[in-house]
């Protein structure tokens, strides 16, 4: 399968990041070669297969409660820039 | 004092006997470290004083005749994406290179309680993805047996680690071969249990369906005592498995191959499978074989297909995991933006590298609307299709057995160039993810040149137990030299 550097700039953009023009001719052809070996998957008898199977493991759901976290101080350690409990970003709103 | 061979019982026995103090113990494996690893380069973060602080406890609590946890003074050291309060966490990632996490992960936890010896964090693949550990933002992890060669990937630091002696045993992750793979390439038995038997609270999300924490350690018993020590269920982890944990690995393990059957699936010994490897896999089979191991070759057709099913489910998996790194919250952010947009995309752009870009892409790609139907719907049809393979596998045999690696350890930047060529080296390991059963590589000898081949034991959901026994086993036949002279290649 032949992807173009139009379709992986296009990605590029669904996935927040950016790429060069070079970048971009080379991750398509990088692209190509990797998706011309998942066709093999293609070659597969796939039919009569259930997608989801939960039968195994059955879904086990814990109490809706919530636990403060003991230190605030350090969960917010992380972050770049802190306004009191809020962290600042540039303005999406005008 | 010499700590390159010491096994978790040498350090239990001796702590034990006053041979030797645990202050003394994580002296010796600091100072290893500081004479070797200028070389290798298996260590993001040295906790020195950390370390040495909870040995003189150990030391206390011991001359004062307390109980001691499960790992009492035993040095252990840990993958960079098991998070570690108030110690750095950075997935080998600009992205992450200054978080310090406010929590522990399930395993870290578990080993505080067990009063082992944090030693630090070792270096990996960028957010585990690759197979070589070239693809760290920080440095090159170098293999113990050979300088020039790759350790293997993503665990490819802590796989360094155990094998150069800089802890009795080391942590790692596996999502696709990452544990079992470098333990090939380093002379090291590594274990990929069940998903499910570790938590994965705490470890940095890769591809949540696959990733699953192991271990390594010279010796099938020290990797499964390391096992042991951390497994169990987590509330804080909802796939992880309530109930039905084996304990107690060492005393089952000696019980003997006796009448247990042995699988040998051709498929994973046809093209592109190195001759020394081959000729090694089947040598240790055959030594199997006459332990009273029946051994029997079968078909199971899911190689091709299992590496492409992987890294489409893996890549959609981490497209989404690694959605929540853009630049606010936590991790890397960009110095010049005017719009929140910027923000987020040139973070992201400045702080992931190329391999993980490429696979975040990948993901959305397969997951975007007209591919998903084409490749990851047909990747998760496959899924099952390879989990009832196994299962009827499983029917007839104890094990499947097949190389863990097709390839010997590989020179660094002998595979950079060409993404596809490095995932080929995944081959063999990729399904036992997919299906979520456990699997451990265990050293089977060595190449003409000297450099490590590994065999790959799989088995059936919960059969650590069984698997331990075919790896004790061979182990015991083989009776290996695993401590590599360093920098030299034997």
């Amino acid at each position: 399968m032949k992807v173009t550097k139009e379709e992986v700039a296009y990605i590029a953009k669904l996935s927040n990041l950016m790429l060069t023009p070079e970048q971009a001719e080379k991750q398509a052809e990088e692209f190509s070669n990797i998706l011309n070996h998942f066709d093999t998957i293609n070659q597969e008898n796939l039919t009569g297969i259930e997608m989801y199977s939960f039968e195994d493991e059955p879904l086990r759901l814990r109490k809706d409660e919530a636990i403060p976290f003991k230190n605030s101080d350090e969960l917010y350690a992380n972050t770049k820039s802190m306004q009191e409990t809020a962290i600042k970003i540039p303005k999406v709103v005008e | 004092m010499d700590v390159s061979a010491l096994s978790i019982k040498d350090i239990q026995l001796g702590l034990q006997q006053k041979k030797f103090s645990d202050v003394e113990l994580v002296k010796g494996y600091l100072d290893r470290i500081r004479k070797y690893d200028k070389d290798i380069q298996s260590f993001i973060t040295l906790c020195e004083e950390t370390a040495l602080e909870k040995a003189g406890e150990v030391d206390r609590r011991i001359a004062n005749g307390e109980e001691l946890g499960f790992m009492a003074g035993v040095p252990v050291a840990l993958k960079d994406n098991m998070c570690t309060n108030g110690i750095k966490t950075t997935c080998a990632s600009k992205m992450l290179s200054d978080f310090v996490p406010p929590y522990d992960a399930g395993i870290v936890e578990k080993l505080r309680q067990g009063d082992a010896v944090i030693l630090g964090k070792l270096n990996m693949d960028e957010f585990a993805m690759g197979s070589s550990n070239e693809n760290s933002a920080f440095f090159k992890t170098k293999n113990p047996w050979d300088l020039e060669r790759v350790p293997g990937g993503s665990s490819g630091g802590s796989a360094a680690a155990a094998s150069a002696g800089f802890a009795p045993i080391t942590y790692g992750s596996d999502t696709g071969g990452s544990i079992r793979m470098p333990a090939s390439f380093c002379g090291l038995v590594g274990v990929k249990p069940t998903y499910g038997t570790v938590s994965r609270y705490g470890l940095i999300a890769f591809g949540s369906s696959l990733d699953q924490i192991g271990t390594f350690g010279r010796r099938t018993e020290d990797a499964a005592y390391a096992l042991e020590a951390i497994q169990g269920f987590d509330p804080k982890d909802s796939t992880s498995l309530q109930k039905g944990y084996a304990t107690d690995y060492a005393t089952s393990m000696k019980s003997g191959i006796k009448g247990l059957k042995i699988g040998i699936p051709r498929e994973f010994f046809q093209e592109g499978l190195h001759p020394e490897v081959k000729d090694s896999v089947l040598k240790a089979v055959s030594l199997l074989e006459r332990q009273g191991a029946l051994v029997e070759e079968f078909s199971l057709p899911i190689t091709d297909s299992g590496l492409s099913a992987y890294y489409i489910i893996s890549s959609a998996e981490a497209s989404s995991n690694l959605g929540r790194y853009d630049g606010v919250r936590y991790g890397y952010r960009t110095t010049e933006f005017s719009s929140y947009e910027e923000l987020v995309i040139k973070s992201r752009t400045e702080g992931f590298g190329d391999e993980v870009k490429r696979r975040i892409m990948l993901g959305t790609y397969v997951l975007s609307s007209g591919y998903y139907e084409a490749y990851y719907k047909k990747a998760m049809l496959f899924r099952q299709k390879v989990k009832k393979l196994y299962q009827s596998a499983f029917e007839k045999y104890d094990t499947v057995i097949s190389p863990t690696v097709p390839v010997l350890p590989f020179k660094l930047g002998e595979k950079t160039a060409d993404p596809l060529a490095m995932y080929l080296a995944d081959t063999y390991t990729v399904n036992v993810n997919i299906a979520g059963i456990p699997a451990i590589s265990v050293p089977s000898g060595f190449s003409q040149t000297g450099l490590p081949i590994g065999i790959q034991l799989m088995g059936n959901y919960r059969s650590e137990e069984t698997l331990f026994k075919f790896a004790y086993s061979l182990e015991q036949e083989l009776a290996l030299d695993l401590v590599p002279k360093i920098g030299e290649v034997k």
